[in-house]
């Protein structure tokens, strides 16, 4: 039996949900329950969050913090910013695509080598019904076109995960299960008709060539993943009413992207707040190098955000300052969720970062990152750390899965590629409190 | 063959070869070499002199690089890339034998391929961009002494339909299209893809054919008609967009694709009744009353009572009472067949059938139907096309020839969008289409037909030109007011978005005519044109010239006060004491001074356009079929359409424009940027694009750059929204480039400007044979290997022999082992 889940969302869940080999997980005190990844594209400029003057680590308690983050400012003393790891190997020019969390090269229209961080942390922190929840947020017009992309998440090699942008789309997924009555019905005729649709697709799959089995097997798994998880999430239909977010016009009538954007961060609240969803990933704008902010009236939108500089800017302080409210709000989320002694909060990491380390043309020799939560203590906070450019990002990850239980050394960097690109091994002592 | 002999003799003496002269290559095979063996002496032979310990070439050494693994395997690949484009060993170093170049080349895509299978795998030398990669030369020339080419097919596969396939076969189901009128062959007919709206986008439209009554404007109506933009996607901007292996349907895609289902199901029982009230549908526009302000809502519009949609099985299972099982499978089955393009088999119908049923049971007649039929829509068969050879004898090559439906579809998908024509379906029932003539028949019969629309072909030569994404690219106000086009609102956009539209027009034309095609594309100087293409075809005037009218125009409204003036004294002194009319006050004609227009004039035609999806702002099909300004355009490469689309925010895009040159006329390859490169020219705006192109000249970067910037450069004779100019910043605009390395002596040498450099281009034999290569690798969807070097021959001498003949290249692509055979890889690796 998984230990250390609150109450209120563990009891529903116990009997299914499958048995973790990672039952050496979460032994300690506040040890982290759940993880959101906020990557905004285009870059992470250094100077947008390192307090003036700081050159060298330091406890941010006397600092101020930068215009662009300065919502952050109350919660300043569980905040860690950290300059100084490298993501060389992982080509982040134009953005590295699943490199960033993968930790290994990408590129645009290079498929992911390996799982990515986010995936592996979804196995290893304690289980949920939906272990794994993407959102995307982009332009309005390419999150209609194309309400689902695989740019950031991927669990396996040559298998991407996609993000979901449409509200509507996720709000059906996620919580189709507690309507009653006539809607109800429809959900249970629909299920019936998802079923047969894939055992349909599974049969005419069974004798494709091999070059072919995988890629039609992803959409064969595709309804496997939407008919398993909606039978998960119809036995947990009671929980779920006190946490499912009012649908609003927002989410059938957006005036702006933003509209969307503040939505789907809902829907991604609501998951880690229903204990639906133990990993979060959020791709603002989703790992490519265009989306747009309208809504923050800003004009300019694509490519072109990615050719301003973005200290002093101000579109950039904007972006920048709404990634914050976001921020913001899914901490005092998760802070209204009383969960052990403590609250949700106390058991979440947040982990915002750039896919495209610090600038949009980048050779990716600094990967600013900021971590969001103390966790009673497991990691070390209010705090700025300058480090030598010789730790990749794959030993921020290393020390994410060590904290989930996971006896790692590395991530995704074998020891040949470390020679070139790791001057040490084992987690980052520095942001272990 | 004389010099090889001896370069022969002279490697075996050195003792580098292992592999004896008497044993045949067979290029695909798996070379059973490792790098022991081979590889490293490779290596040592021919570029560790240059890529050694000390101070290596270009900071790349090569002497310990080891055999493949997943560490160096982007090392590997520059050196595939590198040796197999014959970019390295250097020309003026000993190159290996073409053999020895070929088994190298494949020796590391089989290594590449083994290590890379658990790590996403490895496809360089499967892209479309790296299909130059296999030699010219071993194609269309004769091979040398050693090679033994096995008998080509291609491999067996299932291939997700393209974005536009889809929404045409769905389109099919709620719209009737016009039927073919010979009198206007341009406009938009039955069989034609679903075009992109005013805005670029593509989108499926539900009912405008019967609007008659709309409240407010132009944004009103795109808010208010019910639409549904394309679900499938595509991963690339520029290219050959649709090979077999890029794509699949992903879990949210599918659950769109139900979505869409839903919506269209219920127009396809109900028509516009399932997307507004009864009282919106009346013949009397003026008898449903419009309360308030309700712009932009579906309630703000009226249809008329006229059918107009297709009525099918799934309308007369609606219309009655009841349920029968007789009209509930005739729905199935028909939907089954419009869907799929071939009629359901017994056991996918009955499967079909219970599954409506069970939901029927649940539901109720009306929602049981709509959810039942809607797994249709997700049926594999639906979303993919398979070309699985399963039932047929392989020959004593391991190929299997398509047959009956398959080979059927794969030769409707060729040329169409939708499903087969009574003839070819009738041809696929009765067992007529299982031979290579069986093809050619319905080949030649579909091609010559015009009335049989061929969307697939037109597709190709938008992949293959890529004119079709000038209006995407966002462009800098300032920057598009300097080149004399409109600012005002997304008129250029809009503009862009018709002259895509016109472009495809134009090239249908030269298709009409079936002479000399790609010479005619390159060098026609018909436009297809709207009004606005006068400026975009014009010239942009300079600095002096635009003075010069400013103050020509002054002048002329300086006259016509006075003339004013004195007029009204003289009616005041005809007519005293009386007051004078009010003056009319005309304002001044907008007169552009900033571009000297074209004069486009000619007989009437007409673009392929959207249904109305802007209301009175909507794209309009009205063209005329002009000639461009003389000595100013040739060919579509001079044409806004084009230029713009390889154009950025703020200007021309000469790297790009080169690229396309290099690759899709000369048959060259570029190797992919190296990822330490930081690929931005410098913000200059007082400095012409050539001289901030200077940074391309570094030496590092000129290895690559000088293949493609001198190819690009002579188009600086046209600004980037696509007008002709002979000013650039106020001073002569510098318009040479150069042709180097084409591979055939009499095209290299200098150019004066972009007509020179494509005039000789048309005229070229290479030039046609690459136009080939593509057209092999969209048709087939795959990267020609050398083994198809007999069926490139074959089709480039039916497109020479016939005097260039479009038609004549496809039957010979249609009809050759290439397109008709399969071979089945199962748990071989690729």
């Amino acid at each position: 039996m998984l230990q250390g889940m609150a109450v209120g969302v563990g009891a529903a869940f116990g009997a299914s949900l499958l048995p973790r080999q990672a039952s050496a997980a979460s032994s300690q005190s506040g040890s982290p329950k759940r993880i959101v990844f906020f990557m905004q594209n285009q870059g992470f400029d250094p100077a947008t969050c390192i307090p003036t003057g700081m050159t060298s680590s330091g406890s941010l308690a006397k600092a101020k913090l930068p215009e662009p983050i300065e919502a952050l400012e109350p919660f300043k003393e569980r905040l860690h910013i950290i300059n100084g790891l490298h993501g060389i190997h992982t080509s982040p020019s134009h953005s590295a695509f699943f490199g960033a969390l993968g930790g290994y090269r990408g590129s645009d229209g290079v498929p992911p080598s390996a799982s990515t961080i986010d995936y592996e942390l979804s196995k290893a922190l304690p289980q949920t019904l939906l272990p794994h929840l993407c959102i995307g947020m982009d332009s309005i017009e390419n999150m209609r076109t194309k309400p689902t992309i695989a740019n950031l998440s991927a669990s396996g090699a040559g298998q991407p995960i996609f993000m979901y942008s449409n509200p509507n789309q996720l709000y059906q997924m996620l919580y189709g299960g507690i309507s009653t009555g006539d809607i109800r019905r429809q959900h249970e005729a629909r299920s019936g008709v998802l079923s047969q649709i894939e055992q349909m697709a599974a049969a005419k799959g069974r004798s494709l060539p091999i070059a072919d089995q995988q890629r039609y097997g992803q959409y064969v798994q595709g309804f496997r993943d939407v008919n398993g998880l909606r039978d998960r999430l119809d036995t947990a239909s009671d929980h779920l009413r006190k946490f499912a977010p009012a649908v609003d016009e927002r989410y059938t009538k957006p005036e702006f992207e933003t509209d969307w954007h503040d939505v789907l961060l809902d829907l991604g609240i609501s998951a880690l707040t229903s204990g639906i969803t133990n990993t979060l990933t959020i791709g603002s704008g989703r790992g490519e190098i265009f989306g747009a902010w309208k809504g923050l009236g800003i004009e300019q939108q694509g490519h072109n955000l990615g050719h301003m500089t973005q200290h002093e800017n101000p579109i950039w302080i904007k972006i920048r300052q709404y990634n914050s409210r976001m921020l913001v709000r899914l901490m005092e989320s998760l802070e209204s969720v009383p969960e052990g002694s403590g609250t949700m909060m106390d058991h979440t990491l947040i982990v915002y970062t750039s896919n495209n380390a610090d600038k949009q043309h980048t050779n990716g020799a600094n990967w600013p990152v900021m971590l969001l939560g103390n966790c009673d203590g497991i990691f070390k906070t209010g705090c700025f750390t300058q480090l030598d450019g010789k730790r990749p990002i794959n030993a921020l990850y290393t020390t994410l899965l060590q904290v989930a239980g996971q006896n790692v050394d590395r991530f995704n960097m074998d020891d040949k590629l470390a020679k070139k690109f790791d001057a040490a091994t084992g987690p980052l002592k520095e942001v272990l409190g | 063959m004389n010099t090889v002999r001896f370069a022969w003799v002279v490697l075996l003496s050195w003792g580098l070869l292992s592999a004896a002269s008497a044993e045949n290559y067979t290029p695909g095979q798996k070379v059973t070499k490792d790098y022991d063996s081979f590889a490293k002496s490779f290596l040592a032979s021919h570029c560790v002199d240059c890529h050694g310990e000390t101070d290596p070439e270009g900071g790349l050494s090569l002497h310990d690089l080891g055999p493949v693994d997943e560490v160096n395997a982007s090392t590997w690949t520059s050196v595939w890339a590198q040796v197999t484009l014959k970019e390295m060993p250097p020309k003026d170093a000993d190159q290996p034998k073409v053999v020895e170049r070929l088994q190298f080349s494949d020796w590391i895509v089989g290594e590449l391929t083994r290590v890379m299978r658990d790590k996403g795998g490895f496809r360089a030398h499967l892209d479309p961009n790296k299909g130059n990669f296999v030699d010219h030369d071993l194609l269309f020339g004769s091979l040398p002494d050693g090679i033994k080419l096995e008998l080509t097919s291609s491999p067996a596969r299932i291939w997700r339909v393209t974005p536009q396939e889809h929404i045409t076969r769905l389109n099919e189901l709620i719209n009737t299209e016009p039927k073919f009128d010979p009198e206007k062959p341009g406009l938009r007919t039955h069989g034609d893809v679903v075009p992109t709206n005013h805005g670029g986008e593509l989108k499926l439209y539900f009912g405008t054919d019967r609007i008659i009554k709309w409240q407010g404007g132009t944004v009103a109506y795109a808010t208010s008609v019910k639409s549904v933009p394309v679900v499938l996607s595509s991963a690339r901007a520029h290219g050959l967009k649709n090979y077999p292996d890029f794509y699949s349907v992903n879990s949210a895609e599918a659950t769109q694709i139900m979505g869409v289902a839903n919506d269209i199901i219920r127009y396809m029982a109900y028509g516009p009744l399932s997307i507004a009230n009864p009282e919106q549908i009346t013949d009397d526009p003026n008898s449903y009353k419009m309360e308030g302000d309700i712009r932009g809502l579906p309630t703000a519009l009226v249809y008329s009572t006229k059918v107009v949609r297709p009525l099918t099985p799934v309308y007369e299972l609606m219309k009655e009472e009841g349920v029968t099982d007789e009209r509930l499978r005739a729905a199935v089955d028909d939907l089954f067949e419009t869907l799929t393009f071939r009629p359901p088999s017994d056991e996918e119908s009955d499967a079909y059938l219970e599954i409506v049923k069970q939901s029927i049971e649940k539901l109720g007649k009306k929602d049981g139907v709509v959810l039942g039929l809607s797994s249709l829509f997700l049926d594999r068969d639906a979303l993919f096309r398979p070309e699985l050879a399963e039932n047929g004898e392989p020959d004593q090559h391991g190929r299997v020839m398509l047959q009956d439906w398959e080979l059927g579809l794969a030769v409707n998908h060729a040329l169409r969008f939708i499903k087969p024509d009574e003839e070819l379906r009738k041809a696929i029932v009765e067992g007529r289409m299982r031979t290579r003539p069986d093809v050619k028949r319905e080949v030649e019969r579909m091609l010559a037909d015009d009335s049989i629309r061929k969307p697939r072909i037109l597709r190709f030569f938008r992949d293959y030109f890529d004119y079709d994404s000038g209006g995407y690219i966002c462009k800098d106000s300032k920057a598009l007011a300097d080149t004399g086009a409109s600012t005002r609102g997304t008129s250029h956009y809009r503009a862009m978005f018709d002259a895509t539209a016109s472009t495809d027009r134009l090239i249908e034309l030269i298709l009409q005519e079936d002479k000399d095609v790609l010479k005619q594309l390159l060098t026609t100087d018909k436009v297809v044109a709207t009004r606005t293409d006068n400026v975009y075809f014009g010239r942009k005037r300079t600095k002096e010239e635009i003075a010069l009218s400013v103050a020509a125009a002054k002048k002329a409204a300086d006259e016509q006060k006075k003339k004013e003036a004195a007029e009204l004294e003289a009616w005041k002194k005809a007519n005293p004491g009386k007051k004078p009319p009010k003056s009319e006050n005309q304002k001044p004609a907008n007169v552009n001074h900033n571009v000297a227009e074209a004069r486009l004039t000619g007989p009437k035609d007409y673009a392929r356009v959207s249904h109305r999806s802007f209301g009175n702002g909507s794209m309009k099909p009205e063209r005329v079929l002009a000639t461009a300004p003389k000595g100013q355009r040739l060919g579509i490469l001079t044409h806004p359409s084009w230029l713009v689309s390889h154009s950025d925010a703020m200007d021309n895009h000469a790297i790009l424009r080169g690229r396309w040159i290099r690759e899709r006329l000369l048959g060259g390859g570029i190797p992919d940027v190296p990822i330490t490169v930081d690929a931005m020219l410098p913000d200059e705006p007082h400095n012409t694009l050539r001289e901030r192109m200077r940074v391309t000249r570094e030496t590092y970067c000129w290895t690559c750059h000088q293949k493609m910037d001198p190819l690009g450069l002579p188009f600086e004779m046209y600004n980037h929204a696509g007008l002709y100019r002979t000013t650039e910043l106020d001073n002569p605009v510098d318009t040479t480039g150069e042709i180097i390395y084409s591979g055939d002596p009499a095209l290299d040498g200098k150019v004066g400007n972009a007509l020179e450099m494509i005039d000789k281009l048309a005229h070229s034999e290479r030039v046609e044979q690459v136009f080939v290569r593509h057209a092999f690798r969209f048709w087939m969807g795959r990267n020609e290997t050398i083994s198809d070097a007999p069926v490139l021959q074959d089709a480039w001498h039916a497109y020479r022999d016939s005097g260039g003949s479009m038609k004549a290249l496809l039957t010979s692509l249609l009809t050759s082992d290439a397109f008709l055979y399969r071979k089945v890889e199962y748990g071989r690796d690729r």
